[in-house]
């Protein structure tokens, strides 16, 4: 079967089914999961079966309307692309089947069908983000996840909930509006929508000064999108405070929207012509790496003092969203390994992470970490998810989190940036100072009686939870060969 | 700073100050109503921007019509992309909107000080 | 507090700064021979009614060029309702009163008059609109703002039963998705003749007849958007409506 046509379906699928999940869910509430775990499943399905032709051809295209590239919109899958559309897919399966029996739980029964139309906006949305190949795209895609996302902070209607969402969506829409000024300035001396195209006549382009202003911009506001560390104060508020899924989905894909972004600008638009000759292009990468070294250490050290066991994950993002970015800013063909890679391990840390808290929440409504005693003997299949996606947060063999770090640190140390090494290694520290303070109050704590019963969350919640931790174990062990189509990936961007 | 020539695009520079006034807006002021009208002026200035570039001098609205050669249509692009810009302010405002109703009626205010100081659940 | 506005004029003010020394730095307002009037528009505006079937080259960007960011802009629409709705819930009814305006006076008779012999003008007005994207100002969106204008004027002077019961909530939701719906189906409609999704001249038929499908496809588009945008403004502004929680003063409980 050909393949040609499934990059539009990435998007078109899940629309299809969002538009009509309301419908479906004024005849019947309950339809409404099966309805969209069906969409999420069949785009999963398609994202899978396009990863064989892309690692073969290294990327694919897709007139949309049949208008070629600078005229019409393309979308253009490459490597980057289908790394995050893959883990998009997979992970929001797993987070929606999650949800099934947590978000009757969390929010009233009228917001439900809502709530399945958000999830699929969002992920569709994200999709459309990755692969598309055309920057004012990117923009419309980049509102649509980000208006879902505030909606869905907010969902449950608490006060906390509305103070976090509102915050998030200042900070979120200034930053919106920002990208698209950057694109009007862009498109007005460059004359073109396409990202290709822009990259290929921004070397002749007389107007110097607009386009680096343009480029600052981006980083700026991408920077919000993504929460590096002088901008990061809306995740910890949006993120703990989100409905358990929803954290899960926006810590672990919704903030790499903003590194993709990054990525796209840095190296997809400007990399091919301002790599070798710009001085701006060096300096902002060296600007934005020393951000993203700051945001490990200080999210990591604010992630210690917490006392709320989401609030603690929430931080922890910060911080691996600086481990991201220290390795794709750095420029080093290693530590970009390194970064990309740790956007998978993250992803499936993090989920099974916030996943975990979900649990917690929905059995017995805890929220500190202090009341967590004990529950590794009543709850051993969450805590030991919790226990395993632990190692990969801080970064222990044999798990994915190890490897991504592992080279990171090889490219510090190539480029002969200690600094930098010695920040992740006080990062690393820190998070297995907060990670095992978890699970020691899981695991050892609290009565050790033999009349406890194991008294577990329904299957569909500690399943999902399972199966991201022993993903990470699984992806440290077989970890060669997705680093080597990394590697081969890295190889063809302008690092060195 | 090539003032003649900053002079002479007035319109982008009427339009970096509003943005700039509606950031000011947004950053300062207390109030929510009025940090979404922050917002909204600085979008206002974005759309004012990407119109001003599409603009050429003495030219036509891009309708084809008999008489009207292309080569002297104003640039349709930028209007097709504000056409978007508007449905997204539209939209983001909507949203900002429904969330002021419901902190009114959680909090009873609009403040943003006092919104903040209050912890409890 | 005077800290913080300190930084913030300091800061807006370097970023002014590099704005303006941007925007000397631009091409000429109003030059032709600009770069973003010279790479990829001169096709547009030479053969764009031809190739994208409109008179008015802004619609034919809109619909056919970038058919997929109009798209994915009413699914920006769609996301709003559906967050609004989220936030909100649906309307509520429960105290509402008709004949009352939110701060409980009265409606007054030359009010409910003058809307009653409007908004079915306006409503044409909109239709025409919708219509006319194609060779004039004009559009699906700009339709539906029109709609929804009219609808909430109407449910300004006559309250927020009257216009309910007009428009249930059951005939609005399937209404809300058209837009998104006309547009995937439009597109799957190519898929399946085998070209690209949102193409409009479908193959193996006769140029004439090509023709004509690409416009009755593009008409239901735009009227697509036109119901499913003025629906989904009318259905926000209804879930925002909030009469009852006005204390009405005592001389005016009935009206």
């Amino acid at each position: 079967m050909s393949v040609s046509g499934f990059p539009i379906l990435l998007t078109a699928i899940p629309l299809l089914f969002a538009a009509l999940c309301p419908i479906w869910g004024m005849w019947k509430r309950e339809a409404c999961f099966p309805w969209s775990l069906a969409g999420v499943s069949a785009t999963a399905i398609i994202t899978w079966a396009l990863v064989p032709k892309i690692s073969a051809t290294g990327a694919i295209g897709y007139e949309v309307g049949g208008w070629a590239p600078p005229w019409g919109i393309h979308i253009r899958i490459d490597f980057m692309g289908l790394l995050m559309a893959v883990i998009i897919s997979s992970a929001g399966l797993l987070i929606l089947f999650y949800s099934w029996r947590y978000i009757i739980h969390e929010i009233e029964e009228t917001k439900i069908p809502y709530y399945y139309t958000l999830f699929l906006l969002l992920f569709a949305a994200m999709l459309g983000f990755s692969i598309t190949g055309d920057l004012f795209n990117l923009f419309v895609f980049m509102e649509i996840f980000s208006i879902t996302s505030y909606a869905l902070v907010a969902i449950s209607g608490e006060r906390k909930a509305l103070r976090a969402a509102f915050k998030y969506l200042l900070m979120g829409a200034v930053s919106s509006i920002t990208v698209l000024f950057s694109i009007a300035l862009l498109y007005s001396v460059i004359g073109s929508l396409n990202m290709l195209d822009i990259s290929k006549r921004l070397g002749q382009t007389p107007y110097g000064v607009v386009v680096n202003t343009a480029f600052a911009l981006f980083i700026g506001a991408f920077a919000v999108k993504a929460a590096v560390f002088p901008v990061h104060m809306w995740l910890p508020d949006a993120h703990s405070i989100a409905p358990s899924p929803i954290s899960a989905i926006l810590s672990a894909l919704v903030i790499k929207m903003g590194v993709l972004g990054i990525f796209r600008v840095v190296f997809t638009i400007y990399g091919p012509a301002f790599s070798s000759n710009s001085i701006l292009w060096k300096n902002l990468c060296g600007v934005l790496s020393w951000a993203a070294a700051f945001s490990v250490v200080i999210g990591s050290a604010m992630a210690i003092i917490q006392r709320e066991l989401k609030v603690m994950i929430a931080y922890s993002s910060v911080a691996h969203v600086g481990y991201i970015l220290l390795g794709i800013c750095m420029l080093s063909p290693r530590a970009m390994t390194g970064g990309l890679f740790n956007i998978i391990a993250h992803a499936m840390g993090k989920a099974c992470f916030f996943l975990v808290a979900g649990s917690l929440i929905y059995k017995h409504n805890m929220k500190r970490i202090r009341e967590l005693r004990g529950i590794g003997r009543t709850m051993p299949v969450t805590a030991g998810a919790f226990a395993i996606a632990s190692l990969s947060i801080v970064g222990l063999p044999p798990t994915a989190g190890f490897m991504a770090k592992w080279y990171l640190l090889w490219g510090c140390f190539q480029k002969g940036r200690y600094v930098f090494a010695a920040m992740v290694l006080i990062g690393s520290l820190l998070s297995a100072i907060y990670c095992f303070r978890v699970v020691y109050y899981m695991f050892f704590t609290g009565p050790r009686l033999r009349t406890q019963k194991i008294d577990e969350v329904p299957p569909t919640m500690y399943l999902p939870a399972a199966l991201l931790s022993l993903g990470t174990l699984v992806l440290g062990i077989y970890s060669s060969l997705v680093i080597s189509a990394i590697t081969r990936f890295v190889g063809g961007l302008p690092v060195k | 700073m090539n003032f003649p020539r900053i002079f002479h695009n007035l319109n982008y520079a009427v339009s970096v100050l509003l943005f700039l006034m509606g950031l000011y807006t947004v950053a300062i002021k207390p109030n929510l109503i009025k940090k979404l009208m922050g917002l909204n002026i600085m979008e206002t200035a974005v759309f004012l921007f990407i119109v001003s570039t599409g603009m050429v001098k003495g030219g036509h609205a891009p309708i084809v019509e008999k008489g009207v050669k292309a080569s002297e249509m104003v640039n349709p692009i930028p209007q097709a992309l504000i056409l978007t810009g508007i449905v997204v302010a539209v939209s983001t405002t909507a949203v900002a909107l429904a969330l002021c109703i419901k902190i009114h009626e959680k909090f009873g205010t609009l403040d943003a000080s006092k919104i903040t100081g209050r912890e409890e659940i | 507090m005077k800290w913080k506005k300190l930084i913030v004029i300091c800061s807006l003010a370097v970023l002014g700064g590099l704005l303006l020394f941007t925007v000397g730095e631009m091409p000429l307002f109003g030059s032709k021979d600009s770069p973003d009037k010279t790479h990829v528009i001169p096709r547009y505006l030479e053969k764009g009614e031809e190739e994208a079937g409109a008179k008015n080259i802004i619609t034919g960007v809109i619909l056919n060029y970038r058919g997929y960011d109009t798209e994915g802009e009413v699914s920006v629409i769609f996301s709003a309702l559906c967050a609004v709705i989220a936030l909100l819930g649906r309307e509520r009814r429960r105290l509402s009163r008709s004949g009352v305006d939110a701060a409980g006076r009265p409606t007054s008779v030359i009010v409910n008059t003058v809307v009653k012999f409007l908004v079915p003008i306006i409503l044409f007005f909109a239709v025409y609109v919708m219509l006319h994207g194609e060779d004039s100002p004009g559009g699906g969106f700009q339709g539906g703002a029109i709609v929804g204008a009219s609808i909430i004027i109407f449910t300004l002077a006559f309250g927020l039963p009257r216009s309910t019961d007009r428009i249930p909530v059951g005939f609005r939701i399937p209404l809300e998705s058209i837009a998104v719906l006309a547009f995937l189906s439009m597109g799957f409609l190519g898929m399946l003749f085998g070209v690209n999704f949102l193409t409009f001249i479908l193959p193996g038929l006769s140029s004439r007849m090509a023709h004509t499908v690409r416009f009755f496809m593009l008409s239901f588009i735009e009227v697509g958007i036109g119901v499913a945008g003025g629906i989904i403004f009318t259905s926000i502004v209804f879930s925002m409506i909030r009469e009852d929680e006005y204390e009405l003063p005592p001389n005016l409980s009935q009206p």
